[in-house]
């Protein structure tokens, strides 16, 4: 048994040993090596094929997206204030605004998908979209699925939390609301497990699928979302608004504030101002769906290269199986 | 390596909320446009056609403490005049704004720094008024300076810097206005010492001066921030020293603002060979230190080309080190792995 | 010499002596003041790394640790100054006097005495180092039969002696740099810092690994080697590492009947099992080490003190 033991140690230390060989190795000849190849790139003179490439590398996803993002701390004394850092930003952000990890559509759609659609009010949708799961507003379930049941999911596991809303600052809440409807007389999440499924696996097999099976995904997929999405004055109105504040957490203080005739006479101005172009999509072109299109209340369709004529094509309340 | 990149921690903002219980409750003078209506969320955000995200978000509590905080925000983003508005233009920090100077009873504004950053070796034109050579690269004042932010010192309160209540008492027995209190005491103790931390200068100088390209197009000799961390007194920046030289200490004339920094070819320049001795020995630093210690290699580099004494004299004591504990470490590994198999051998003993 | 019995007998196990008092003090001196010089002084070194502000932390960070660090440089160069102060009293006491009072002293002679010291290398740690290469390599599974000290600690001694020489005097220059720099350039200090640091990693990864390897986590001496705080080295160890002098030692003493045979037995590291062999063993073991020895002993003229 001590045999055994001393063995085992015997082992392990040669483990050792061998990383601390490592480490002496990258305290000194890796420097050396590390200044040679420094050296010697430095004075190669590139040849226009190596710039190109190096053109290329500058567009690749490593570049863009993985290493475009840099944090800061700045060191006040009294508190180290670490913050994502945006290049020219001048204003500090002081916390993190994480993603969400847990809705199927962020991960298609991004965290911030509205875009040049609804250009005048993107940053206020995407503001929502901030602590409002995109189903509150793209889907309006109908007859019997309507519960008017929403509640608050957690960003990063999508568990139902309670409400965050008078521990924080308004609009940085961890979580995000999300309705609930009725299937098959049980109150669910409209963003049920098998949606989630279903999408996970689209994502999974889009590669293999053939042309009608992508289009039928997609369809499906889309089915939850609403022609006419929730608009503004729904919520941000005294009468009956469309969420139920209260129940989600909010303080009368924070109703009032939500409801008070500065926002709504805001949006008032910005539908006033806007609205025109809020009517044309850019699908200004073809009359015949311009017409269907300015029949129907305003479509404020999420960013994607098939999101808008897939809720123009949609056919209603067909829930996937 | 990527790993490590998407990983970002999320929502530490808690701390943020231990920072607010230090900030009276009294409403934001700065927002009288009632701005924060909408700023204030976080989400309040878009990606613009370039892929690059705006973030339309102001923090009220860090901005509160901010140089700026008395400042309204149509003060200078004076294209904004009525909600809604159009997507903002872009600020001129140049510009008047409400605030008056109290001892020139002027209305305040920073056009003093163009002038001064005109005569600069950071300069857009040249001494004829010529556009510089690459003269886009030069920084405007969002590349150096984000919103700066106050950083109060105690000297009642020993523990750690920050605001000393005490001190603010003493304020209130003749002032009343706590939001003049607040300023008074932040602009003053922040302007005592260092306005950012060393390391934090040295972040803000490596973002043009460590980049490769841009000191290869400039003719620049050395990556001066990485160089810099190899100094003491990088090192002793990067573990937060106060009071070490940062790049400032040695490339601004003393009593000068940082905004008249000079090459080092021009004879105002704090670095110009003719001066240099001065900056060591000034009596801040190393008072009675001579000339010759200015001969100190404040930007070394290991670099055969660069500097080939520092590199031979590097290199020498790696493979000392390398040579020494590389062959010591596989006598290590052999010994134990002899003392695994004590009894094997290839020849029989004699 | 008398204060200490060379072989000393502890519930009928010899003990052999090796270090009195004195160096023994000196040496937890300068284990202490290499310990903390190190992890005050490798923090600035690497302070990149995420460990570095919090190592540096436990001795008050950036307005203390420079402090600490010169202060316990300073005790340390003490105490290189008291250890060569030390040697030149052995020296001029031991050799210089008694060859005087003997009244053989000769320069050359003298001279020729100090070089034939037990500590200064010499060519038996050179055959010695090739045979532990070809013990290592399985060439041969006797270990080499070290001297009154083996190479290891000829290399765990004049590697520091070297380092201490070398960051101790560039740790004063930079330490009062103003002054120096009156005489020398600037530009030395840059030189001086990398010898410094440098040397300085060296001495510690050297002390850290190897060292604490040799007397704490081989598995002959596992968990601790005492010999620094008692001064006496059992007798198993002192025939695995030192076994030319502990025949040497064993027969000047009068011991000459008790030798064991080299290395515990089976010439293996006193991790195996150690089973003493018959009479027949014992003498045929006996006979080679008596002859190895004599060899070794004509070769190099005796390099005992």
């Amino acid at each position: 048994m001590k045999n055994f033991l001393t063995k085992i140690y015997i082992l392990a230390f040669m483990a050792l040993v061998t990383y601390f060989g490592v480490i002496i190795w990258n305290l000194t000849f890796a420097h050396l090596i590390h200044e040679y190849h420094e050296r010697h790139a430095g004075n190669v003179e590139y040849s226009e094929e190596d710039i190109a490439q190096q053109e290329k590398d500058k567009m690749s996803f490593e570049q863009v997206i993985l290493k475009s993002e840099k944090r800061v701390k700045n060191y006040l004394g009294y508190r180290v204030l670490e913050q994502q850092y945006i290049k020219g930003h001048f204003h500090h952000i002081g916390f993190d605004v994480g993603p969400d990890k847990y809705s199927y559509c962020s991960s298609c759609h991004g965290d911030m998908p509205h875009d040049n659609v609804t250009k005048d009010m993107r940053a206020f949708l995407n503001m929502h979209a901030f602590f409002i799961g995109c189903q509150t507003c793209h889907s309006r379930p109908e007859g019997e699925m309507t519960t008017g049941v929403y509640q608050w999911y957690d960003r990063e596991t999508g568990e139902i939390v309670s409400s965050p809303v008078n521990d924080a600052s308004p609009g940085t809440y961890k979580a995000k609301i999300i309705p609930f409807v009725l299937e098959n007389d049980a109150l669910v999440r409209i963003d049920s497990k098998e949606r989630i499924e279903f999408v996970a696996q689209y994502r999974l097999n889009e590669k293999d699928l053939s042309e009608g099976q992508r289009s039928k995904a997609k369809k499906l997929i889309h089915s939850v979302v609403s022609k006419k999405p929730v608009m503004c004055e729904e919520c941000h109105s005294k009468e009956n608004p469309l969420l139920p504040l209260e129940n989600l957490g909010y303080s009368k203080r924070r109703v009032d504030s939500i409801t008070s005739t500065e926002v709504v006479g805001m949006i008032k101005n910005y539908t006033k101002f806007y609205m025109p172009q809020m009517l044309h999509p850019g699908v200004a072109d073809d009359a015949v769906q311009q017409e269907q299109v300015q029949q129907a209340t305003p479509v404020v369709p999420v960013a994607s290269e098939s999101a808008a004529p897939d809720a123009k094509h949609q056919a209603a309340g067909e829930a996937e199986e | 390596m990527l790993l490590n990149l998407i990983k970002r921690p999320h929502w530490s903002f808690g701390a943020l909320l231990i920072a607010l219980c230090l900030l009276p409750g009294w409403v934001l003078a700065a927002d009288m446009g009632n701005c924060l209506l909408c700023h204030k969320y976080p989400g309040l955000s878009r990606i613009d056609n370039d892929g690059k995200m705006k973030l339309m978000f102001v923090n009220e509590e860090i901005f509160n403490k901010s140089v700026h905080s008395k400042v309204k925000c149509e003060g200078c983003h004076t294209d904004i005049t009525k909600i809604p508005h159009e997507p903002a233009k872009p600020v001129d920090c140049l510009t008047v704004c409400h605030i008056i100077e109290p001892t020139s009873e002027q209305k305040f504004s920073h056009k003093s720094v163009k002038t001064f950053i005109d005569e600069s070796v950071h300069s857009k034109i040249d001494q004829e008024g010529k556009l510089k050579k690459f003269s886009e690269d030069m920084p405007t004042c969002k590349d150096c300076h984000d919103n700066p932010l106050f950083r109060p010192l105690a000297f009642v309160k020993k523990v750690r810097p920050g605001i000393a209540e005490d001190a603010m008492g003493r304020c209130r027995v003749c002032h009343e206005k706590e939001d003049f209190i607040f300023r008074f005491y932040n602009h003053i103790t922040t302007r005592l010492h260092k306005s950012r931390s060393p390391l934090n200068v040295a972040e803000a100088c490596g973002k043009c001066h460590d980049d490769k390209a841009l000191v290869k197009r400039h003719g620049l000799t050395v990556m001066a921030g990485s160089s810099y961390a190899e100094t003491f007194h990088g090192k002793a920046a990067n573990l937060l020293s106060e009071t070490i030289p940062d790049c400032l200490d040695c490339h601004v004339v003393k009593g000068k603002s940082v905004h008249q920094m000079y090459g080092n070819d021009d004879p105002r320049s704090s670095t110009h060979p003719e001066n240099r001795g001065a900056i060591c020995n000034s009596v801040d630093c190393h008072p009675k230190a001579s000339v010759k210690f200015a001969n100190y290699q404040v930007h070394p580099v290991f670099n055969k080309d660069q500097s080939p004494v520092v590199y031979w004299f590097t290199t020498f004591f790696y493979v000392l080190t390398g040579g020494t504990l590389l062959p010591l470490m596989i006598i290590l590994f052999l010994d134990l792995l002899r003392r695994l198999f004590p009894n094997a051998t290839f020849r029989r003993r004699k | 010499m008398t204060k200490y019995p060379r072989i000393k007998l502890i519930n009928g196990e010899k003990y052999f002596f090796r270090f009195d008092m004195d160096l023994r003090i000196q040496h937890i001196f300068l284990a202490g003041t290499v310990v903390i010089l190190v992890l005050s002084g490798m923090p600035l070194k690497f302070s990149d790394a995420s460990w570095a502000p919090y190592l540096y932390a436990i001795f008050g960070g950036i307005n203390l640790a420079p402090t600490v660090h010169k202060i316990t440089g300073a005790i340390m160069l003490l105490l290189f100054g008291y250890h060569l102060f030390w040697i030149a009293k052995v020296v001029y006491k031991n050799h210089y006097l008694r060859m005087k009072r003997e009244g053989t002293y000769t320069t050359k002679g003298f001279l020729l005495r100090v070089v034939k010291l037990p500590m200064v290398p010499n060519l038996k740690d050179l055959k010695d180092i090739i045979d532990l290469m070809k013990y290592l390599f399985y060439f041969t599974n006797v270990r080499p039969n070290g001297d009154e000290y083996t190479w290891k600690e000829k290399f765990d001694y004049w590697a520091p002696f070297w380092g201490m020489f070398i960051i101790g005097a560039s740790g004063v220059i930079i330490w009062k740099k103003e002054l120096f720099t009156q005489i020398i350039p600037g530009e030395v200090i840059n030189f001086l810092l990398i010898a410094h640091s440098d040397e300085a990693l060296l001495a510690g990864l050297f002390l850290f690994i190897w060292h604490w390897y040799n007397v704490h986590f081989s598995t002959s001496v596992f968990p601790m080697g005492t010999v620094f705080l008692t001064g006496y080295l059992s007798e198993e160890l002192m025939c695995e590492e030192h076994y030319d002098y502990y025949v040497k030692v064993m027969k000047e003493e009068g011991y000459e009947k008790e030798i064991l045979p080299p290395h515990g037995g089976g010439h293996a590291p006193s991790c195996s099992d150690y089973a003493p062999k018959g009479d027949d063993g014992a003498a045929s073991f006996e006979k080679i080490s008596e002859a190895e020895t004599s060899e070794h002993l004509a070769k190099e003229g005796g390099t005992a003190a």
